[in-house]
């Protein structure tokens, strides 16, 4: 996308009036998305979008532009305008470029730019007739197919380059259920880094088929409990708590800010024994997965908490500098427009050693919750809430009614203290996670997990 | 600008002869500049000038969609061939076509266009923005001993140029600017950590009053230092309009008549009825002068207008596109809405607020026996689901008890649904407060009556 020499050329002139590191990332990207609403498709929509973020650090500094093109003039004068950002007596240089690479290979087999609309339409058609057909309380259902084709070339005055080619496909099934006045939904998603083979093994009846079985049961929820109980919390896209509640805290900018619960615990015991956390950049495949980060820097797998104690925070490459600490491929961006940031890939709960069944049958009287709507969390304070959108009443070790409106509350570092008990059933759920206006794509994951007591937020007292 | 839409314009036209029927081209182009300062040193600054376009074209009453952030050269041709294959693709249906001419025209919008945009704007320099974000940095940590930091303090503005222009004619323009600060505190006091936050939104960044977000950020987070969980129980709570407008941003929501047509709505055939127990009245209001969401005309064209949503509590009208109007057999209300260039027009609020009433919200928690001061809430996104309308969030505040504010709480949750909410809401005060939120929602506070709250 960019010639070698004219990176260097930007590279310099960038530092040109000082400065300790300058970066050029450019990007083309097409994506497509069609939805399906009301029994037909309703939007198809495709985008263009081509820019380069140019990115000068000075100290605690960061001066950021990008520009709506790939024109060398407009990146060269961009740099120039960027550079006067900084005035010091001496000028940074950057160092030859040499290739950066990546272990992460993978294979595509059905590029998205092959595919006709048409067979995206029979996916979202075979959804909705699904779904409709599952029950006849399915009022709604909203299903939608995005796919997207990217190139990048990155380049640092600390002599590295990447060039990075990304496919990602996703889909989404959102169904409404309807009996008397009582309406739920229910949601779910496919999605990997790769090409459209994702919809092999009618992977699409399945989901449209979980999204209508959860809306469909929840219409005869009870109203949920309140007050302080054991929960066992599903597998898969339970694994949102940890990314919520600790995963974040993790990130070494909030770390640096002070504004972490976890700072100043390297290597101290911050989770029960059984607990191994990590978060793997590299799992073939999957939604948060990648190549490079946001900064060209390999992806890799880091182990966060090994059997209780903090092994290690998520960096970028500003952050790892500022705590004398190795970058662990975690600078990631939305695109061209944004600064990276620390941020998880796919984080998870390792396997421990328990079954489901067992666990479940623990618990005298509690709730299972099965999947989760999202969660945000406070990390200065490691305070959270999640809203649970499948949840169960355990009663004598039975799951039994299903539960509406509820949530999980609590305290991040005192919950991973209550962790008792962890299944074999490691899985793991896409999704997409907000921080400094950015959104990314992520997986969370973890086997069946029993917290021993949390607050769970419900209507009855 | 001129030039793009001279471009867009030729582009279209020589697609027009070829094989669309309709088309309409949305252009976007911003200035944007962002500060983040931490501990006295820019942190991150960052700036843009930035373009794009949409394309929607219609066939056949099938609508093709397409964007791209490249508008010069080939690319528009491109871009434009591809919505055209898109509109293949997509439902053919009787009310997908572009609004006509009479409903450009009716009712004309008589909206002021010089105060959707501050010229002052350009007399505040780069320096001038950063000095401001240092200063506010300054100011807040000293507004209390127990002040440990600054978790996120965030300048930003904003220039920007929309035009639409489409195949019946229409073709018309606006500015405008905006300034935005946010400033997040941490608070410590022994092993406890609370932390509280505030912002400035106005047309230019002079507006912004600093000293006012310094105080109430530094108020939100150390009032909240020692709070303990309490147990489970049922009683009254105030709303902080920081915390009511979150809720009335879910609502705004479901008045949308996209929603309503889709069966996602919980006021779907309630227009008539009496949703609120008490007269509030509620309004969409895409000319209200000092509304940061105002705008002369909505993202396909039509005019801005003065939408009473609700009436003494009666559910009056939803708000509307112009495809949803024809499906309802209604004029669009001009609530066609667009968050970027890389949408085609939904149905979205403006400036959607409650009135608020005369009495303050002393008067009002004078007579609170017991209850809930709740200052802020959080897991809105995953704690509220619009259309079962059920809701079960995060809460930190102050206990009341005898109309006086005695310890503040957190870590419980409250727990309703949308028309329990509705019903219980029982007082306003006269505190209205608007806050950016996929359009400009304004509240004062709330009394709720008899709510559940899980604690201990």
């Amino acid at each position: 996308m960019i010639e070698k020499a004219t990176a260097k050329k930007i590279l310099n002139i960038l530092l040109k009036n000082g400065g300790d590191f300058s970066e050029i990332y450019a990007q083309k990207r097409i994506s497509n998305n069609l939805r399906l609403e009301d029994e037909k498709i309703e939007n198809s929509s495709s985008g263009f979008e081509i820019g380069c973020g140019l990115r000068l650090i000075s100290k605690e500094s960061t001066f950021y532009a990008y520009v709506d093109s790939l024109e060398k003039d407009a990146l060269l004068n961009a740099a120039k305008v960027l550079s006067a950002a900084v005035s010091e007596k001496i000028k940074g240089r950057a160092i030859d470029l040499n290739e950066r690479s990546s272990r992460y290979k993978i294979k595509i087999e059905s590029h998205p730019s092959d595919i006709k609309q048409q067979y995206k339409k029979s996916i979202l058609d075979e959804i909705n007739t699904s779904a409709r057909n599952y029950s006849h309380h399915i009022i709604q259902v909203t299903a939608n197919i995005s796919d997207l084709e990217e190139e990048v070339f990155i380049a640092n005055s600390k002599g590295f380059f990447a060039n990075d080619s990304i496919i990602k496909v996703f889909a989404a099934v959102n169904v409404v259920a309807k009996k008397g006045s009582e309406i739920r939904t229910g949601y779910k998603s496919l999605a990997k880094t790769k090409g459209f083979e994702i919809f092999n093994n009618n992977k699409a009846e399945d989901l449209s088929a979980e999204a209508s079985r959860i809306a469909v049961t929840m219409l005869d929820a009870i109203d949920a409990p309140a007050g302080i109980m054991p929960a066992v919390i599903g597998n898969a896209f339970g694994g949102v708590i940890f990314h919520e509640a600790c995963g974040h805290g993790l990130e070494a900018d909030a770390v640096i800010k002070d504004a972490s619960v976890y700072k100043n615990k390297l290597g101290t015991k911050i989770a029960s024994d059984i607990v191994t956390a990590v978060d793997d950049s590299t799992l073939p495949y999957h939604w948060g997965s990648y190549s490079y980060d946001g900064e060209g820097f390999p992806s890799k797998k880091n182990i966060l908490i090994e059997e209780g104690i903090l092994k290690g925070y998520l960096f970028d490459y500003k952050s790892s500098v500022k705590m004398g600490l190795e970058q662990t491929g975690n600078g990631r961006r939305q695109s061209y427009r944004d600064i990276p940031v620390p941020r998880m890939s796919n984080t998870y709960i390792d396997k421990g050693k328990g079954s489901r069944k067992d666990i479940i049958e623990s618990v005298k009287k509690g709730v299972f919750a099965k999947e989760f709507a999202g969660g945000q969390v406070d990390p200065a304070t490691g305070d959270f809430v999640f809203g649970i959108s499948e949840g169960y009443m355990i009663k004598n070790g039975n799951i039994c009614e299903p539960i509406k409106g509820a949530t999980l509350i609590g305290n991040g570092p005192k919950i991973l203290k209550k962790i008792e008990a962890i299944g074999t059933d490691l899985d793991f759920a896409p999704g997409f996670c907000g921080k400094a206006g950015q959104s990314v794509s992520n997986e969370v994951g973890q086997p069946t997990v029993l917290i021993s007591s949390i607050t769970v937020g419900g209507t009855k007292v | 600008m001129k030039n793009i839409i001279e471009l867009c314009k030729k582009a279209a036209t020589a697609a027009g002869r070829k094989n669309i029927d309709e088309y309409e081209v949305f252009i976007a182009s911003s200035i944007h500049n962002e500060i983040e300062v931490f501990n006295g040193n820019v942190e991150n600054l960052s700036f843009a000038n930035t373009k794009g376009i949409g394309f929607r074209v219609f066939k056949e009453k099938r609508m093709g969609y397409a964007y791209t952030s490249n508008v010069y050269g080939q690319e528009l041709e491109k871009c434009l061939e591809k919505a055209i294959e898109n509109s293949k693709i997509t439902g053919a249906d009787d009310y997908n076509f572009l609004p006509s001419a009479k409903d450009y025209n009716y009712p004309a919008s008589d909206i002021d266009r010089s105060m959707l945009f501050s010229e002052r704007i350009y007399k505040y320099s780069t320096a001038d923005k950063i000095n401001i974000a240092k200063h506010l940095e300054s100011i807040a940590k000293k507004k209390d001993k127990r002040i440990s930091g600054v978790s996120e303090l965030i300048y930003n503005d904003n220039i920007s140029e929309i035009a639409i222009i489409n195949s019946n004619g229409f073709e018309d323009s606006y500015r405008t600017s905006s300034a935005f600060i946010y400033l997040g505190l941490i608070s410590r006091s022994g092993q406890d950590t609370s932390t509280g936050d505030y912002f400035g939104y106005e047309r230019c960044p002079q507006d912004i009053d600093i000293e006012s977000i310094a105080e109430n950020a530094a108020v939100r987070s150390v009032k909240l230092l020692g709070a303990k969980k309490i147990k489970s129980q049922s009683l009254d709570l105030l709303l902080d309009p920081f915390v009511s407008v979150q809720f009335l941003q879910v609502i705004a929501g479901i008045t949308c008549a996209d929603a309503v047509q889709k069966g996602k709505s919980l006021f779907a055939g309630k227009i008539g009825s009496k949703v609120f127990s008490k007269d509030f009245n509620i309004f969409d209001d895409g000319t209200l002068k000092s509304g940061m969401a105002s705008k002369p005309f909505d993202a396909e064209g039509v005019p801005k207008g003065k939408t009473a949503v609700f009436e003494k509590g009666v559910l009056k009208s939803y708000l509307y596109n112009t495809y949803t109007a024809r499906k309802d057999d209604t004029r669009s209300t001009g609530n066609a809405s667009r968050s970027s260039y890389k949408t085609p027009p939904e149905t979205g609020i403006s400036n959607f607020y409650i009135e608020p009433s005369k009495i303050t919200v002393e008067e009002i928690q004078s007579k609170i026996t017991r209850g809930f001061y709740v200052m802020d809430i959080i897991g809105l996104h995953s704690g509220i689901n619009p259309i079962s309308g059920q809701i079960s969030v995060g809460a930190k505040g102050i206990f009341i008890e005898n109309g006086e504010k005695t310890f503040p709480v957190k870590e419980v949750t409250i727990a309703t649904d949308i028309l329990s909410f509705c019903s219980s809401l029982s007082e306003v005060a006269d505190d209205l407060k608007f806050m950016p939120a996929s359009g400009y929602v304004g509240s004062p506070s709330m009394l709720l009556n008899n709510i559940t709250l899980s604690g201990i």
